[in-house]
């Protein structure tokens, strides 16, 4: 796909977007080509959707569409780890396979694949739907639309079937892919966020002048474009090495982003944004979520620093 | 040549060369050891040519893409042959004299920049005029043969070492503000400047304050027209934001690998080495972005301070680390090392000051890049 053929399907994505969410947008999505586009040019399909969809607070399937095509699995849904980790949803466990991860966009699903952390390595199992737990999870953001999934298998199923060629699964690879889409979600969410706020410091009038006059609201603003475009260069780098550290890297600035982004835009929508006759509080809500899946900031940054401080070596320089 | 190419024969020359090139052991502990080092190191890089690449061919270059001169920063720094901050004055004062200069002074004057024969400072800063620029009072009125400047500057860095200065003066009324303002090239041997150098906190006199009294200039030294100074020094600053950036990005990231080697076990806190090491790398990632825009033949503007602000968010936390981990030494120690290690941790306070405030360039993001009007 050249320049001028991706902005025009990037037109119809927006558009999209902002029209439909849940299985409505993946049918969308469908009709669009967006699942050939991922599975040719998973940089320009993954970027250009997940933007877009943080942008408009909407919701699809393609985070699970994204971990199929990186395992070579579709079309079973993935299942994803549990809410705060990223590591594999199952893990083998005495004799059984605990299983604990969250799914969405896949309400009819007869099974799902299983990624399995087996102690020597991860496999991967595709495990009937009836033999699962579902309980469709409401929380922090009931428009998200997840369901937790939880049970206990007997560990002979985990040697079930295993992606295409029958080798071992490549979660990292997955887990990775993963995080870069999750990024540029919250950057999308960041972004809007980012918008709402400054209209409203445009409009709002108090003693006598616009508040977006008022430096202490600038200040804010401009940290928060900060914020978002450090995130934004971290992705795009991120694509540019293609290393699992630093992917990463990218989804926690991009979880610490949106998590100031949040924070500074509530501040100057006040009042207003604190109710939900403004639709902030959904934007708030979305990128709390979602800096908690495939590992939040905080648990990333952790696993990154002892990772670091265990090898006493910093990940390669970024080439120019 | 292309970047391949050019990285590939570099790094190869370096290796070759590595006992030429080399700092001597107090290399870093003194300005003028620093100085004499720049000077010796681009020298050789510049009779070997690779000085000269990225550079126009009028001005003494071989031609190329930008990148080759980031790249060459690049390898330089990380070999710890140069220190980032004096060799990157290269690049924000060369492409100033090729874009505004006579072409006959730009191609005379440029290749002594380039090879490390001549030293020039850039005097902007006035004691009255720090962050409002347009304020300058240092005054410049028509004579015989050009223009007679008399007035005063402060912070500029080098000064001392110094043969030229890229001068910005007031020729209009005070209140003409920026329109009123004038490019000039100055000799800092010229009859009536005084260089009084001022030493910092960190134990340098890295800049100083410089003294016009009825200093003459020819008017063939004017940068631009008449008037035009305030547009020099526009189109100057997000160069100090760009490949300059680049070099000390990969300062920042060598120092925090040594610092990893040297910090003693259970003195570094996991967490906060991984969040400086996610910033000094989001830090490299926008540099790196803002590279290749500049390669693109793209104008940098005011986009180029989130690389401002992000530099130096990345150097403070670096340097906060470094006197968490190594306390012992940046408090106590007394050899060179930790020497060098307290004043860059010093000199790391003063990244959210120079080069237009860290306050500055949050104004300018929010009147430039978002829209939201003037402040109050």
């Amino acid at each position: 796909m050249d320049a001028g053929d991706l902005e025009l399907f990037e037109r119809s994505l927006r558009a999209a977007t902002q029209r439909h969410r849940g299985a409505e947008l993946d049918a969308a999505l469908a009709e669009l080509g967006w699942t050939e586009l991922l599975a040719e040019e998973p940089p320009a399909a993954i970027t250009t959707l997940f933007e877009l969809q943080g942008a408009a607070n909407t919701t699809s399937a393609s985070l699970t569409r994204v971990l199929e095509e990186s395992l070579g699995v579709g079309p079973v849904p993935v299942l994803w780890p549990a809410l705060g980790s990223a590591d594999p949803p199952g893990c083998l466990r005495d004799s059984s396979v605990v299983i604990h991860g969250l799914i969405a966009g896949a309400p009819d699903a007869g099974s799902y694949l299983v990624v399995i952390n087996t102690g020597q390595g991860t496999s991967a199992v595709e495990v009937p739907a009836g033999a699962l737990t579902a309980r469709p999870v409401h929380g922090m953001d009931p428009w998200l639309g997840v369901v937790e999934i939880t049970g206990r298998l007997n560990s002979g199923a985990a040697s079930g079937s295993v992606p295409d060629d029958g080798g071992p699964v490549d979660w990292p690879a997955a887990r990775a892919l993963a995080q870069l889409a999750l990024g540029h979600e919250l950057v999308g969410a960041s972004r809007q966020m980012l918008e709402l706020a400054r209209a409203h410091a445009l409009e709002r009038v108090q003693f006598d002048r616009p508040i977006a006059s008022f430096q202490a609201v600038r200040h804010r603003l401009a940290d928060t474009l900060v914020a978002v475009e450090t995130a934004s260069a971290a992705l795009d780098a991120a694509w540019e090495d293609g290393s699992e550290v630093s992917a990463g890297m990218a989804k926690a600035l991009a979880g610490r982003g949106a998590r100031t982004a949040a924070r500074h835009c509530q501040q100057v929508l006040a009042g207003i944004g604190f109710t939900t006759e403004h639709v902030l509080h959904r934007y708030v809500r979305r990128v709390l979520v979602l800096d908690q899946l495939f590992g939040s900031t905080r648990s990333l940054t952790r696993a990154l620093g002892e990772e670091l401080l265990r090898s006493g070596r910093l990940p390669p320089l970024l080439a120019l | 040549m292309d970047l391949d190419e050019f990285r590939t024969t570099l790094d190869a020359w370096l290796t070759d060369h590595e006992a030429e090139l080399a700092p001597a052991p107090e290399a870093h502990d003194t300005l003028d050891a620093q100085m004499a080092q720049l000077s010796k190191v681009k020298r050789l890089a510049h009779d070997a040519g690779w000085m000269r690449w990225g550079w126009p061919e009028r001005v003494g270059g071989l031609g190329g893409s930008a990148l080759l001169r980031a790249y060459l920063g690049e390898a330089l720094t990380v070999r710890d042959l140069v220190e980032p901050g004096i060799y990157s004055m290269t690049e924000v004062l060369a492409p100033t004299m090729i874009d505004y200069a006579q072409p006959e002074l730009a191609a005379a004057m440029v290749p002594r920049l380039l090879q490390g024969e001549e030293t020039w400072c850039q005097g902007f800063s006035e004691p009255g005029t720090g962050s409002n620029l347009a304020a300058l009072s240092c005054r410049a009125v028509p004579s015989e043969h050009g223009w007679r400047v008399t007035g005063q500057k402060l912070w500029t860095s080098l000064a001392q070492y110094a043969q030229r200065c890229v001068l910005l003066t007031r020729t209009g009324t005070v209140e003409s503000a920026h329109r009123g303002i004038t490019a000039l090239f100055v000799d800092m041997d010229s009859p009536g400047i005084t260089v009084r150098p001022i030493q910092t906190m960190h134990g340098v006199e890295e800049f100083s304050e410089v003294f016009f009294d009825d200093v003459e200039v020819p008017l063939e030294r004017m940068l631009g027209r008449e008037g035009q100074g305030w547009s020099v020094a526009m189109d100057l600053l997000p160069y100090e934001r760009s490949t300059a950036l680049w070099h000390r990005a990969a300062y920042l990231h060598r120092r925090l690998q040594r610092l990893l080697d040297s910090a003693p076990a259970g003195a570094l806190d996991p967490t906060v080495v991984a969040e400086t090491t996610q910033l000094v790398y989001a830090f490299r990632a926008r540099s790196r972005a803002t590279q290749h825009r500049l390669a693109r033949g793209e104008t940098l503007g005011p986009e180029t301070s989130i690389d401002k602000v992000l530099m130096a968010s990345a150097e403070q936390a670096v340097f906060e680390l470094v006197g968490d981990g190594l306390a012992v030494g940046v408090m106590t120690g007394d050899d060179l090392e930790n020497r060098r290690w307290r004043s860059e941790a010093l000199y790391a306070r003063a990244a959210t000051i120079y080069g237009g405030s860290a306050e500055i360039q949050r104004n300018v993001i929010a009147r430039r890049l978002l829209d939201l009007g003037k402040d109050t």
